[in-house]
């Protein structure tokens, strides 16, 4: 069997040669590396498929049309409304899960959009730049700003100055929260602080825009 | 919990959601996007390459599901009848804009199209150094007809008669598509790497 | 004579000047592709527009019609449409190249009144008026400005564009921005939510409703003006900016403690809506008109 013959019969393979196949493959390297080639190509694709998240834009669309269209039968309540009696001053067990949920969100989503990994959900302490007196930024917070400036350069330094106001607003408010655990409006402050760093993370990898 | 005991209680979830979206239930309805929004936008976005399109079709991927959800009986897999609804809202946007699903003749292709032959050729090995980023740079850079088939085939897991029925060509045409995608594609990664080595 | 002469000399300048730029302007115009469409909506139709370069402006218009008007600046950007029912999406595609100049559209869109609207935009400005249906206004430095407005559920989300809502009757609004200045000029309803970071708030209007009123911030400063006749169960607190009260507030029974300068609390009339005014560090006033 001949290099044109087996290329001629590639297509039609499947998981199994016929020995004259096999035989032409333990003698020709040319021919053995393009299927080994092909076949990492298939392997790799694979790992492909459900790799990408939409954005959250995505559900809310939905969820209008399906409302609109009457399909949605029993009420809902969307995120950002928690149920009434929860705007009260009892937040004092749910607002700290809310909150960290509203992070790991934030920072899950981030990382799924670059393609990295899952970490810990705490923040390690920044391996990242200080400027001029600035507070150093956590690492995720460095990865979005590159991402942001990758994606939109001229973007980047008011998602800079962005993140830094929130993320001063999260350090005062963890710190009084931290000082009387018991205080409704330092929690309350917390999951202001903690929303608005959620939303930064989610206009920032918004990709219905640039 | 072992495997076969978290695949049985997600299968009851989704079984339970499914149930509970057809009497109308919101949170029912959010579970089954979340459960299969990410397979879905993945197929849209590798199709169209552009995630406002990728996004929109998703949107009307589900939106299509939902609506019909009162008449799924369970023959086939939920995620099956999905996938399917999905390949069809994209393949009839690519129709509607004009923008070729498949080759459908052979004889149509170009000589830019259609991978080098690279016979005896001495080049490096890819096996076991195919880059997951590089191969879906590699991915979008392929002709759509080309693209299309492989997504379906070694991204979706379609068999090809599956592929046929949904594209609306012959078996013997989707694999070879399917090899000519992957023959285009090693020969981008190649040239790729080639490109990468040469860099100081 | 030569005083004349030079007079002359300047209006003939300033004529070929004119000239000049009016030619300008023509050549820019003639670069400028309009582009317009219809579609047939039912009732509660949904109606999308993403635009990341340039205005979106909202209306109500005649009939069960969505048309939206789109002036592009140039050949490097597209708009696509889907439409499907009553779901109109329209979105501004960039091609590769495009900046925010030639990758600009302004968009001007006639809904029906009732018409559910959904703006996406990174500069903005966003504008939208005399509808009762629910919006989600989202843009990073877009200016968003919202009036005449009753009974729908209003989401708005930026960054540093500032925004404004005048007029806005039987609502349920939810803000939230990191330094873009919130100004709510009477502006009711069930739940008005605005969460700021280093933007100021300022509200003037009668916290009517019998309604959840929250402004918080960080480091902004809030200035709520309100009616003697304002009906509210209020609480202040800056944790260490100053706070101010023109009011006589009646005291109530709460866990919430009051300090001078910087905390305080009490209710005015019936106590009907319920209004909090949180700051870090911003200074809080409440005044009265």
């Amino acid at each position: 069997m001949t290099c044109e013959e087996f290329e001629r019969v590639l297509p039609e393979l499947g998981d199994g040669h016929t020995t004259e196949q096999e035989a032409h493959l333990k003698s020709c390297s040319a021919c053995s590396d393009l299927v080994a080639d092909l076949n990492a190509i298939s392997q790799q694709a694979r790992l492909l498929q459900g790799s990408e998240e939409p954005s959250p834009w995505v559900w809310n669309s939905i969820e209008v049309a399906l409302q609109q269209e009457g399909l949605i039968r029993q009420p809902h309540l969307a995120r950002s409304q928690p149920p009434a009696p929860l705007l009260g001053w009892k937040l004092r067990w749910l607002v700290p899960a809310a909150a960290m949920f509203l992070v790991a969100f934030g920072v899950l989503m981030f990382q799924r959009g670059t393609g990295q990994p899952p970490v810990a959900e705490q923040q390690t302490p920044p391996v990242g730049v200080e400027t001029a007196g600035l507070q150093p930024m956590a690492g995720d917070d460095l990865q979005l700003l590159k991402t942001v400036g990758e994606r939109m350069p001229s973007m980047r330094a008011e998602y800079e100055a962005n993140l830094r106001s929130v993320n001063a607003y999260i350090r005062d408010a963890e710190e009084s929260a931290d000082s009387d655990p018991n205080d409704e409006v330092a929690q309350q402050y917390l999951r202001n602080a903690y929303e608005q760093k959620a939303m930064v993370y989610e206009m920032a990898l918004d990709r219905s825009l640039p | 919990m072992t495997d076969a005991k978290k695949q049985q209680s997600n299968k009851l979830s989704e079984a339970e959601a499914i149930e509970r979206a057809k009497l109308g239930d919101a949170e029912a309805f959010e579970a089954l996007y979340n459960l299969h929004k990410r397979r879905v936008y993945s197929l849209c976005l590798r199709m169209t390459a552009n995630t406002a399109a990728a996004e929109d079709l998703t949107q009307e991927a589900f939106l299509q599901l939902f609506r019909k959800i009162g008449t799924f009986r369970g023959e086939s897999a939920f995620s099956t009848w999905l996938h399917r609804m999905s390949v069809n809202v994209v393949l009839m946007q690519l129709r509607k804009k004009g923008l070729p699903v498949v080759s459908l003749e052979e004889t149509m292709e170009t000589e830019e199209d259609a991978p080098r032959k690279e016979l005896g050729a001495d080049d490096a090995r890819l096996a076991g150094s195919v880059d997951r980023m590089q191969l879906q740079r590699s991915i979008a850079a392929l002709p759509p007809g080309y693209r299309m088939i492989f997504l379906l085939h070694d991204v979706e897991g379609y068999e090809h008669n599956e592929i046929a029925e949904m594209v609306g060509c012959s078996i013997g045409n989707s694999k070879s598509q399917l090899h000519k995608a992957r023959m285009k594609l090693r020969e981008i990664l190649k040239t790729s790497r080639a490109e990468k080595a040469a860099k100081p | 004579m030569q005083w004349g002469m030079l007079i002359m000399c300047r209006k003939q300048r300033a004529a070929i000047f004119a000239v000049v730029i009016l030619v300008l302007v023509a050549f820019a115009a003639a670069e400028t592709t309009r582009k317009e469409m219809h579609f047939k909506v039912g009732r509660r139709a949904s109606v999308s527009i993403v635009n990341a370069y340039g205005p979106i402006s909202v209306k109500p218009g005649p009939g069960k019609r969505v048309v939206v008007t789109a002036i592009l600046y140039s050949a490097k950007v597209e708009v696509d449409q889907s439409s499907r029912g009553h779901r109109v999406s329209v979105f501004s595609h960039l091609l590769d190249g495009a900046t925010p100049d030639t990758g600009r559209v302004d968009y001007e869109v006639l809904v029906p009144a009732d018409a559910n609207v959904t703006l996406h935009s990174t500069t903005g400005p966003l504008h939208v008026e005399k509808l009762h249906s629910d919006m989600i206004l989202e843009g990073s430095g877009a200016v968003v400005e919202v009036r005449d407005v009753s009974s729908g559920h209003i989401q708005i989300k930026t960054l540093n564009g500032p925004v404004t809502l005048t007029n806005v009757s039987d609502g349920h609004v939810d803000i939230t921005s990191v330094s873009g200045d919130v100004a709510l000029n009477m502006v009711n309803g069930s739940v008005v939510h605005v969460n700021s970071s280093s933007g100021k708030i300022h509200y003037d209007g009668d916290f009517g409703d019998a309604g959840d009123y929250s402004l918080t911030t960080h480091s902004g400063d809030i200035e709520a003006i309100a009616p003697a006749y304002a009906s509210i169960e209020v609480v202040a607190r800056s944790v260490q900016g100053r706070v101010e009260n023109d009011f006589p507030l009646q005291p109530e029974h709460t866990s919430f403690v009051a300090r001078a300068g910087s905390a305080f609390a009490g209710t005015m009339g019936e106590a009907a809506s319920s209004v909090k005014l949180l700051s870090f560090s911003g200074k809080i006033h409440l005044k009265k008109h």
